[in-house]
Parts: C-alpha cells; structure tokens; sequence
C-alpha cells in the first residue's frame, strides 16, 4: 500500500469541506489548484461529491406524518397542563422586609411578606400542591422595581395584570377585586365591602377573605380597617406594616399595635349623598358616624378625583386640613 | 426580557424539525415523540428569559440535543438506537417511482455508517447534513468549539467515504441538487462558484 502524500494529507479536510459544499473561499482555491495536478485527489474530491448527492436524497425524505401529529397534539395537551401549574418567583429584600413576588403566565399571582427569611422554602409556594415553580431572573425584576417606587411613594399604582386563580372561592375573588379598586389614600371598612358586595352582613367573611390575601399591597387589603377606625390585624401580627403603608399614602395612625386607631382629624370624610360632598372631619358627627358608609380620603387632590366636590356648610376648599 | 413571540409561534414553526431531527437520531418513533415534547416543555420554561434576538432554532436544537445525549448516557439505549436508528424515518412512504436503484442502495449505506457513528459525530453530521445548521450552532448544542463540531463533520464524512469503498454512486450531478433558500452563506459562499458552473465539478475520476 503506498502512501499519500504529505500535501495530499494536508488538504484532506479542505478537500472534503469543498466537495460536500462547506469550505471558506480560500480553501476552496487551495483545493482547487491542488487537484488540478494530483489525479488521486481528483478522485477523491468527486467521490465525496457523490457522497454529498446521496446526503442530498437522504435529506429530502419526509419524516412520517402520522408521529409528527401524535407528538405534537401530546405536547399541546402538557404544554396547556404546564402552563396551567407554571409560576415563577423571586424573593428581594424591601423596606418592609424580604418579600416574594410570583408570577404565571396569567399575571401575578403571589405577594408574600416572608417575615426576616430570605428563601422561597419559608413561602406558601413551597408547601402548594400542583404548582411547578421556578426561580425568575429579569420579569419580575420590573414588578419589584415598581413595587419598590410605591413604597417610597413615587408610584400611586401597581397596573399589575393579576391572576386570582390562588383565592379560594368566587366569594374570596370578588373579595379581593372589590379591595383593589380601593383607590390610592383612600380607606374603607370590612362592612364597606360587604356591603358594597351586596352581602350586608358578611363582614367577618371579609375580614376572613383578606386575612388569605395572596396579593397584599397590590390588592391593597391595608385599605380596609375596622368601623370605629382600628386598624385591626394585618399579616398575622404585623400591623406595623399596615401603618406603613398607609403612612406612604398620607394617612397616619396612632396608638400601638392592636390599639392602633387611624387619625380620623387628619382626613377627609366622605359619605354617600346626591351632591357628591366631602366633609372636614369637623363637620356635623360625621366623624363619629362609622368608617364603610364613610371613606376617608387622605387629600383633596384624591377627592376632586373621584369626582367629589367640597362640602358648602364645612367648606374644606377654604380650610384645607394641615398635610 | 419576555420573547418576542408568543409560544404557540414558537411551536408552530419548529415542532416538525425538531420532531424529524429527533426521529433520525432515536430507535423508536415514542422516544423521538418524548424527546420532541420535553425539549418544548424545557423551552417553555427558560422561553421568558431568551433575548428578543436569540436564534430561537439553534436554541431548541441545543435543547433537543442535549436531551438526546442524556437520554443515550443509557449504553443499552444507544445498543438499540445504532440498530434502529435511520436516517431515512424508514416508516416513512417509500420513495416514488425516480428512485433509483444505485441511489437506494447508497442511501441504506450511509445510513448504516451514520448509525454505528459516535454519539457526538452522528448528531453533528445529521445537524449540519440534513438541518444545515452552522458550525456555531453545533457547537453550542455539543458543548464544544465551532472547530470542534467541524471536525465531527469531517470524520462522519471520512467514515462514510470507508462505508461506501467499492460501491458504485450516481454521479453527483444525476442527484437531484437541493434547493436551500436557507443556506448559510458560508456554506455555500458568495465567492464558492455555483458547483455546475465549476470548471472542474463535472469531470469523472480519471
């Protein structure tokens, strides 16, 4: 058996990319000049050009339909399970300690207050049955961005698309979209919404409702304290952060803990009646008149916004209450 | 940084490539159809975080790929898969009436080469081959350098040169040329003459 050549040996893989249609321009000269003389590789080269025929056939021929179908229609059927168990998460630290937010394709679906743990594992994420969750890097950075400009108080609105599938009930879910059309330094009472449900008498429901608020602070639940104007409880025993919340809107508290009470004389009272007039706190015993038939507004910038106008007995247009 | 497109997109223009790439690399059509899913559903999961311009296929071949190569760390299913495996999806019809008697049995020969390949050299040859993926995309699939995945080519090719040593081919210009709108331009380069037009694609071995 003879030897190849050394050239020959050298250009072999040139040879081989030019004929199967992948060598760079230059090699191709290489190789071209190269079997203009050397007969064996001439050879060579159209043996591989025939090679790259039969690739040629071999890639024209269909794959069988009927599995392509089989598969595709399995995917869509886990492909729609999946997306239904999909929620992905993030945990960041806050002024009001490490919070998780969480997200499915729906919107998002979980804010949780993880109290001084950092970790997911300390989340009701990691104890729910039938979700697939896995850590987020860039979403729901932007939601916590956002989150983080509200708590300073340079956001008035968290327009997050939001995905109620985690409220336990239809009852909890309207719950908790009567809740988030609560506006921005606006508060009202458990009764105010059972009320405004049409369900008078379904205050501790409410209140029950809420104590499962998957989404505090954008379904903001913070909004909604006691008729006589105690603030109540919030995420478990944390009604310092209720205060703070309500602190970012202009609306200050007083007392601790679980005597903490809203200061009713720093806000606007508004009570529904046909002319659209909010009150001082001053005016006639509407400070005493229980919160949910009244809402309190923190400014009058908030009440002309609704629509309201000032009251003409009290005159809060004249006699704005001290910021 | 969400995709551009929705998935659904997504899946509708790659499910059969990647289904027909998966089908010619697995023994069984249930493992091509296991395969083809869990790389949508893998895709599925990381898709919100691909950048609006990633090569969304390069992509789900990386994916497709990798899970072959973790589906076939099982010797006993590669055993299998280099019995079974074809190029040609051999429960697909059989060729029309222009086929050829010589090309046919090239075909089965290459195909018998390309099956008792390495791992790494079949799944290269059949990504750049019958995908005409480029050498950066292969490489980023096989976890090596572009060269790398060139020179896996490079031996598949030389291994089915062996394979057909002694058989009679069609010429290459009686095969039907494949029309690529999606050739890369390296493959076929804007300076590479068309081959019928080289002044040397035409003669026989002398």
């Amino acid at each position: 058996m003879t030897r190849k050549p050394q050239s020959c040996l050298q250009i072999e893989a040139e040879l081989i990319a030019t004929a199967t249609g992948d060598a760079q321009p230059a090699a191709t000269r290489r190789v071209e000049h190269h079997i203009e003389t050397c007969g064996a590789c001439r050879g060579e080269f159209h043996r591989y050009r025939e090679i790259e025929g039969v690739v040629g056939a071999l890639r024209r021929v269909p794959a069988p339909a009927a599995g392509e179908a089989r598969a595709r229609e399995g995917l869509e059927s886990r492909l729609a399970d999946l997306r239904s168990r999909l929620v992905s998460y993030r945990v960041f630290p806050s002024p009001l300690g490490h919070v998780l937010i969480a997200r499915s394709e729906h919107g998002v679906s979980l804010v949780e207050y993880l109290h001084g743990h950092s970790d997911v594992k300390w989340s009701r994420l990691a104890r729910m049955a039938g979700v697939e969750i896995q850590e987020d890097g860039a979403e729901i950075e932007t939601l916590y961005r956002e989150l983080l400009e509200y708590l300073r108080g340079d956001r008035t609105r968290l327009e997050w698309p939001l995905d109620l599938r985690l409220a336990k009930s239809d009852f909890h879910r309207a719950v908790l979209r009567a809740t988030a059309a609560i506006p921005y330094g606006a508060v009202t009472s458990y009764a105010g919404i059972a009320a405004e449900l049409g369900r008078p008498s379904a205050t501790r429901a409410v209140a029950q409702a809420l104590r499962w608020n998957p989404l505090p602070i954008v379904v903001p639940c913070h909004r909604i304290i006691g008729t006589s104007g105690a603030l109540t409880g919030y995420s478990g025993d944390k009604v310092g952060l209720k205060q703070q919340l309500l602190a970012v809107e202009g609306i200050q508290a007083k007392g601790k803990r679980s005597d903490s009470h809203v200061a009713r004389n720093t806000l606007y009272h508004y009570e529904r009646n046909d002319q659209h007039e909010y009150c001082l706190p001053t005016c006639g015993d509407i400070a005493r008149r229980p919160i949910g038939p009244v809402t309190l507004l923190a400014s009058r910038e908030l009440a002309g916004s609704l629509g309201l106008v000032p009251c003409t007995a009290c005159r809060p247009d004249l006699h704005p209450l001290a910021a | 940084m969400m995709g551009a497109q929705p998935f659904e997109t997504i899946v509708g223009a790659h499910h059969g490539e990647i289904y027909r790439y998966l089908r010619r690399v697995t023994a069984r059509p249930t493992e091509a159809e296991d395969l083809s899913q869990e790389t949508f559903l893998r895709a599925y999961r990381a898709y919100r975080t691909l950048g609006p311009d990633a090569n969304v296929r390069a992509w789900l071949f990386a994916i497709a790929t990798n899970l072959s190569r973790n589906h076939f760390r099982s010797e006993k299913r590669r055993r299998v898969a280099h019995q079974a495996v074809s190029l040609e999806n051999r429960d697909a019809d059989p060729e029309g009436p222009e086929a050829e008697a010589l090309l046919g049995e090239a075909r089965t020969l290459v195909d018998i080469t390309v099956r008792g390949l390495p791992l790494k050299q079949r799944l290269a040859f059949i990504m750049r081959k019958i995908h005409d993926l480029d050498y950066e995309a292969i490489g980023r699939s096989l976890d090596c350098s572009p060269e790398s995945a060139r020179a896996h080519v490079f031996q598949a090719l030389r291994k089915i040169r062996v394979g057909l040593n002694g058989h009679e081919l069609p010429p290459a210009g009686g095969v039907e040329r494949r029309a690529s709108p999606a050739q890369s331009t390296e493959r076929r380069g804007a300076n590479a003459p068309p081959s019928e037009t080289s002044p040397f694609s035409m003669e026989r071995p002398r």
